[in-house]
This record gives C-alpha cells, sequence and structure tokens, in this order.
C-alpha cells in the first residue's frame, strides 16, 4: 500500500521532469496554426458601420383559461412572434452613432411593425461631459427588477408575457448629459415628453378593474390621456453619484408624471384616467459586504395631484416612502442568491381607507381595495449555471405576506454556440385576493419558449 | 504516515534533481522572492499596459466559441493593486459588454460589468472568483492574478531551467482545488505551467503560457490555454497588439468608460 503511494509520487515526479523536459513538443497548441485569421478587423469592414443583430422566434400561452382576455382577442396564447433585430453603430468624427430597430411579425395583434429601440448619437464635450442624445434605454438605481428611483420607460407587458427581460426597459427620447468630476458624477436626463409605462391592457394580459369590481380585458390605454404637452409636460431625472473607501452612494431626483394612469377622479362621471404628477426624491447606497454584495434604495414619491375631497383618496394615488434592501452572494460555486426586501409606506392610508369605505356603501368596489399602509414584498433571486455559463437555470420569486400573493419566474437559457441561445420560462401568478397586486394576473399565468440566433 | 510519506516523495523528488542538475548546489532564493517576482512578471509588467485577445473555447465534443476583447491595465503607483478594463467586440452577444476591476490584493477586488442593451451596470460580487470567465474555461482570478497571501507556498524542485512549486490553499473550503504546482521559468520568472490537483490528488486543471515574446523590454507570453480535464474541454488565449508604458490616466478605470470606453487607450497605435 505504501510502496504504491510511493511509486504514484515518484510517477508524478518523473511526469513532471519529463515534460519540462520537453516543452516543444507541449506546446503545439500555441502555433495558432488551426486556429485560421479570424480577429475581427475594424478596418477590413466595407462598410463605415458595423451591422449586428439577432432573429428570434418567440411562443407563449395561458396556462389557465382566461375568458376576459379569449373573449377579447380570441387566442388563448399570448405571445406568437418572429422579431429581427437590426444594430448599427459606428462614428463619425467625434460623434459615436448607433441604431437599433426591431422588425416584429406579431401573430398575437396579427400585425407587422418597426419598433426603435434606440436612435442616438453621443459625443464628449470638454474633458470631462458625454452626451447622449436620441432614443436611448436608461437605467439605474441598486434594485433587481425592483425600481425606485428608476422612473424611465418600463416594458411590464413584455416582461409579463415571456419576452428577453431586455425589453423591460422601455427607450426614452431623451437628452442624456454626464458630467464626471474628480470625485462626484452628475447624471441629467431631460425627455422633452412624457413617456408611459407599458402595462397589461386587456390585449394579453387582464387586470382587476375596481370600476367593474372584476377581472377585465377592457383596453386602459385608450381611456387614458398622457401628458402631451410640449414641453410643459417633460420629464426631468438627476443623479449624483460617489464613490468612497469602496462605497457607491447616490442621490437622485425625479420631476414628472406617474407612470401608469392611476388618477381615477374623473373615471366616475366618463373622463379619462390621468398620469399624476410625481416628483420622487431618493439615495441609495452599495456595497461589497462579508462574501457578497449590500445595497439599500429609497425614495420619497410626492404626488402632486393626490386629493382628499369626496371619495377621491380611493381615486387618485397617495404619497409614498418606497424602501428596499438587498444582498447577493454565490453560496456555493456557480450557485447565486439574490435577497431583497421591499416596502411601499402608504402616507395617507386612513384617507384612502375612508374613501373605499365610502364607495363600498355607494355600491362601488370593497374597502379592502385601499390595501394595506405598509405593502411588503420578498424577492429571491437563484441562479445556477453549469457548462460555464451556457446552461442557466433562474427562478426569480416575488412573494408579498402583506398583499399575500405571490409571482415565479422560473426560466431556463441554454446558449448552443456564439450564434444560437434557446429559452423557456415561465410567469405564474397567484394570490388570495383577486385584486391585488400579483394576484389580479393569476389567470395570466403562461409559459413561453424563445429561439435567438446572432448575427 | 501520510504527511512522512510526502516528505519522503518531496525528499526523493529533490534527490532527483540534484542528480540532475548541479547547480541546485547553490541556495535557489526564498520561495517568498520566487512567488513574488513571478507575480511580478505574470500580472504588473510596467506601469500599465494594453493588449488585445481572442479566446476560442472549445468543449467536448469539438464545439467551439469565440470572445475578442482589448485589456488595459494600470498599477497604482507605490502599491499592489491594479485596474483592469475589459471590452469586449466579438460575439455580438457581448459587443460593447465592459468589465472594470479594481483589483486590491489587501481586501476584496471591486468589480463591475456594463451591459450596453439595458444600460446597466452590474455589481460583482466579491465572492465569485472561480468561476468561468465569459463563458471560458479561464476563471475572474486568472485575469487578474490569485492573491499570494491565501496559499502557503513551497520549492518542490530547481532545474537548471524552472522553479517548481507548490501551493496548498491556507483555506482548503474556499477553492475547488486541494493544491497546484507552478512550473516558473527561471529567466523570466513567468510560470509556464500551473497544474491544479484535486483532493483525490489527481491533476484536473492546467494552464501553459507560451510563446514568450519580448515586447517593449518585457517578456509577455502571446499564448495562453487553460485545459480543464474533467470535463474535457479548453480554452486557447492568443494575445497581440501588446504594449507598456502608455501613460494610460487614471481617468480610463472609472465609472466613465463603462459606457464610453477610452478608444484614445483601447485603439491599436
Amino acid at each position: 500500500m505504501h510502496l504504491e503511494k510511493l511509486y504514484g509520487y515518484l510517477g508524478s515526479a518523473t511526469l513532471a521532469l519529463s515534460l519540462v523536459a520537453t516543452p516543444v513538443l507541449a506546446n503545439d497548441w500555441a502555433s495558432g496554426d488551426d486556429w485560421g485569421d479570424d480577429w475581427e478587423e475594424e478596418e477590413e469592414s466595407r462598410l463605415p458601420f458595423r451591422v449586428g443583430g439577432f432573429l428570434e422566434a418567440a411562443g407563449g400561452a395561458h396556462i389557465h383559461d382566461n375568458k376576459v382576455v379569449d373573449d377579447r382577442i380570441g387566442k388563448n396564447y399570448n405571445l406568437a412572434e418572429t422579431r429581427v433585430r437590426l444594430d448599427i453603430d459606428g462614428d463619425w468624427k467625434a460623434v459615436d452613432y448607433s441604431l437599433k430597430v426591431d422588425g416584429v411579425a406579431d401573430g398575437v395583434d396579427e400585425e407587422f411593425r418597426a419598433e426603435l429601440r434606440e436612435a442616438l448619437v453621443s459625443f464628449e464635450v470638454g474633458e470631462r461631459t458625454d452626451v447622449r442624445a436620441g432614443r436611448q434605454v436608461l437605467t439605474w438605481g441598486t434594485g433587481d427588477l425592483l425600481f425606485i428611483n428608476d422612473l424611465f420607460p418600463k416594458d411590464w407587458q413584455s416582461f409579463l408575457i415571456g419576452r428577453d427581460e431586455d425589453y423591460l426597459k422601455g427607450p426614452s427620447d431623451a437628452i442624456r448629459t454626464i458630467w464626471y468630476g474628480e470625485e462626484v458624477t452628475v447624471d441629467l436626463v431631460w425627455s422633452p415628453l412624457f413617456k408611459e409605462g407599458n402595462y397589461p391592457d386587456g390585449d394579453r394580459l387582464s387586470y382587476f378593474n375596481p370600476m367593474e369590481g372584476g377581472q377585465s380585458a377592457q383596453p386602459i390605454s385608450d381611456n387614458a390621456r398622457e401628458p402631451n404637452s410640449f414641453p410643459d409636460d417633460g420629464e426631468l431625472a438627476l443623479r449624483l453619484a460617489t464613490r468612497q473607501a469602496g462605497v457607491e452612494y447616490e442621490l437622485y431626483g425625479y420631476w414628472g408624471y406617474w407612470p401608469e394612469p392611476n388618477d381615477l377622479s374623473r373615471v366616475m362621471e366618463g373622463g379619462k384616467a390621468k398620469h399624476p404628477e410625481l416628483h420622487v426624491y431618493g439615495a441609495s447606497l452599495r456595497t461589497g459586504l462579508g462574501p457578497g454584495l449590500f445595497n439599500a434604495e429609497a425614495g420619497y414619491y410626492h404626488s402632486g395631484d393626490y386629493d382628499n375631497s369626496g371619495t377621491n383618496a380611493a381615486l387618485t394615488p397617495n404619497s409614498e416612502v418606497r424602501f428596499l434592501m438587498g444582498y447577493d452572494w454565490e453560496l456555493v460555486t456557480n450557485l447565486n442568491v439574490g435577497l431583497q426586501y421591499y416596502l411601499e409606506w402608504n402616507q395617507d392610508h386612513d384617507e384612502q381607507k375612508a374613501a373605499w369605505t365610502s364607495l363600498e356603501q355607494a355600491g362601488m368596489g370593497m374597502k379592502e381595495m385601499a390595501g394595506e399602509e405598509y405593502r411588503q414584498l420578498l424577492t429571491t433571486r437563484l441562479t445556477y449555471t453549469q457548462m460555464r455559463g451556457d446552461l442557466m437555470w433562474s427562478l426569480f420569486a416575488f412573494v408579498s405576506p402583506s398583499d399575500e400573493d405571490y409571482y415565479l419566474r422560473p426560466s431556463v437559457r441554454y446558449r448552443a454556440s456564439d450564434e444560437l441561445t434557446l429559452s423557456a420560462g415561465g410567469n405564474l401568478f397567484g394570490g388570495e385576493n383577486d385584486y391585488s397586486f400579483f394576484g389580479q394576473f393569476e389567470k395570466d399565468s403562461n409559459v413561453y419558449l424563445r429561439a435567438r440566433y446572432r448575427f | 504516515m501520510k504527511t512522512n510519506l510526502k516528505q519522503l516523495a518531496t525528499g526523493l523528488a529533490g534527490g532527483l534533481t540534484l542528480m540532475l542538475s548541479s547547480s541546485l548546489l547553490l541556495a535557489a532564493p526564498p520561495v517568498s522572492e520566487i512567488i513574488e517576482k513571478a507575480n511580478q512578471a505574470s500580472y504588473y509588467a510596467g506601469q500599465d499596459g494594453r493588449s488585445e485577445a481572442r479566446m476560442r473555447i472549445e468543449d467536448s465534443r469539438g464545439r467551439t466559441q469565440t470572445r475578442q476583447f482589448t485589456v488595459l491595465r494600470q498599477n497604482v503607483e507605490g502599491s499592489d493593486r491594479q485596474n483592469y478594463l475589459v471590452v469586449f467586440s466579438r460575439p455580438s452577444e457581448y459587443r460593447n459588454t465592459v468589465f472594470l476591476v479594481h483589483k486590491n490584493p489587501s481586501a476584496d477586488d471591486d468589480r463591475w460589468l456594463y451591459l450596453p442593451d439595458m444600460d446597466l451596470v452590474r455589481r460583482i460580487a466579491p465572492g465569485d472568483k472561480r468561476t468561468s470567465f465569459v463563458g471560458a474555461h479561464i476563471f475572474y482570478e486568472d485575469i487578474s492574478g490569485r492573491n499570494l497571501n491565501d496559499d502557503n507556498h513551497e520549492l518542490l524542485e530547481e532545474t537548471e531551467d524552472q522553479y517548481v512549486l507548490k501551493s496548498t490553499p491556507k483555506d482548503a473550503g474556499s477553492v475547488e482545488f486541494a493544491s497546484f504546482q507552478t512550473w516558473i521559468d527561471k529567466e523570466t520568472f513567468l510560470p509556464v505551467r500551473i497544474e491544479y490537483t484535486d483532493s483525490s490528488g489527481e491533476v484536473y486543471r492546467i494552464m501553459e503560457n507560451a510563446n514568450i515574446e519580448e515586447v517593449d523590454g518585457y517578456p509577455t507570453p502571446m499564448m495562453m490555454r487553460v485545459q480543464d480535464l474533467n470535463s474535457g474541454g479548453n480554452t486557447v488565449v492568443q494575445f497581440r497588439g501588446v504594449s507598456y508604458d502608455l501613460g494610460i490616466p487614471d481617468s480610463a478605470f472609472t465609472e466613465r468608460s463603462l459606457r464610453n470606453p477610452p478608444s484614445e487607450w483601447l485603439d491599436r497605435r
């Protein structure tokens, strides 16, 4: 036994020596001969710009009968599309430009359409300032799929029906100026015209309609008025960022409108829903802590058009304090865990509750629809990768103990090659009440499949 | 008993070397000096540097993927801290993805990844260093170097051309290897081969440097390979357009470079 071990050691010592003695043989791989000369050469291109993109087929279906949506569109699936993306970027003198456009053949809407994701020019002004102007996707803040100080447009509909997560972020038409100081970065985004978020609108996803007192597939968008007078109805977003001893601190401001049309005060008398005025002031920090990353973020949502006369407290959005904190770490090799706690604190909950009670007495809605004063949410993101990341299993779960509802996003992604990626997943909703934030989408639960070929 | 055998084997290996190389009669420099010099040669050459790289990632079934990127590196004066900026150009999925590292051997590294499609600056948790770097068999830690203080090092043998070191992690639970053995070229102090051994004593991972050329006075490997013997895959990295001591400013390694990579330093000169 001991001798065997000894021979083992001797063997490896000899092997090591022989390897050292014959480095040339071991280095055949280093010739690079079998590789071909396929460095991508920018200057070799015949075009003055670079072209890339992808072709993607995606399909998804409801897993429950969803009568209201079925009645409206006559389909039990909510995703059936082929998408061609064209990315063009280049530079001319000191100006970079970029264009990203999607051509979509959509089997749910039964239409062909073009979607302009990005059309921007970017350039430097002086030593310290970068400007980006045009259509662009914008992101800031520290939450994972939870946004407090990031009020840039979101396409929740795309997110909830199983399009790529990139599509959650809708583009803004904006001018962004970033000044990089020695200590502080000042980031200012001006969108000349307010852009609303894309919410479930009845054509692919139903929702709870307090006016009807039940599940609805009526288009909200037809019945909402967006702020649209230039330049009064613009949006301004500001971020100040600094990093001190490895900790990232940020301050934020937002002056614009609620992304959803949640002022229903005129709807009773046959008017349209509105996007009320919204100012947000917030802060965040992010830092390495132990084996992982800790982040915390807060924002005060000042709802400018809140009205407590009559029953309007139920029909106009309250001011809120929003808060989140999270921790993200690698639990074991290739298994990442992200945990978040999120809170919405309704500032005039008593008034809202009283207003809903009056409405209930008048035969409209229920007093429970005032919700809780503190809406709390827990999220977990579990990501497990295999094959050096080519195969990725993921489960993102939103669970609200106060609303007693949940939203699960299981998914698996396989990167078959540099070109081909296959994805499958689901959006599964449930809850105690059919009017709660996630509970209302129970009948919208869906599964999807996607195949993307990049070129 | 096991330790005794190990000592015996080490002694034997040393004896073998003695027979092969008489120059060993002179004392080798202390281990700490060898690893320090090797670390300098591998990761700290020059005050700063740039390099283009392409990787060919091959799985056990011979299917290949490609990554192409440019790396800028800067040593922070008067310390062992460093900054790295990695800007991807290929494949199209990774185009304009940017990876920024503020390496701090005495604490945790700060690492950020910029994903252009969502305009998202993602900070990477300090923990996960021994996982795949962008799908390659190379780990994050292989790019910016492993902290020398994380392992105990011993000189196994000295040949005419090389030092052979064995490194054993101080915290065995923190890494997937039980030990690794490094062959360091005496002339350049570059590691030419590293073998990682698992707890059953099997070598399961091999890293090699080859085609060492002198660039701006610094010996530089122009090819590198990592073999994963467990899965049967490997990644080959080829470097070109290497240059040192360019005078890259600190500002090239800040948040600004994530959204607006400094083409002045990234473009080949």
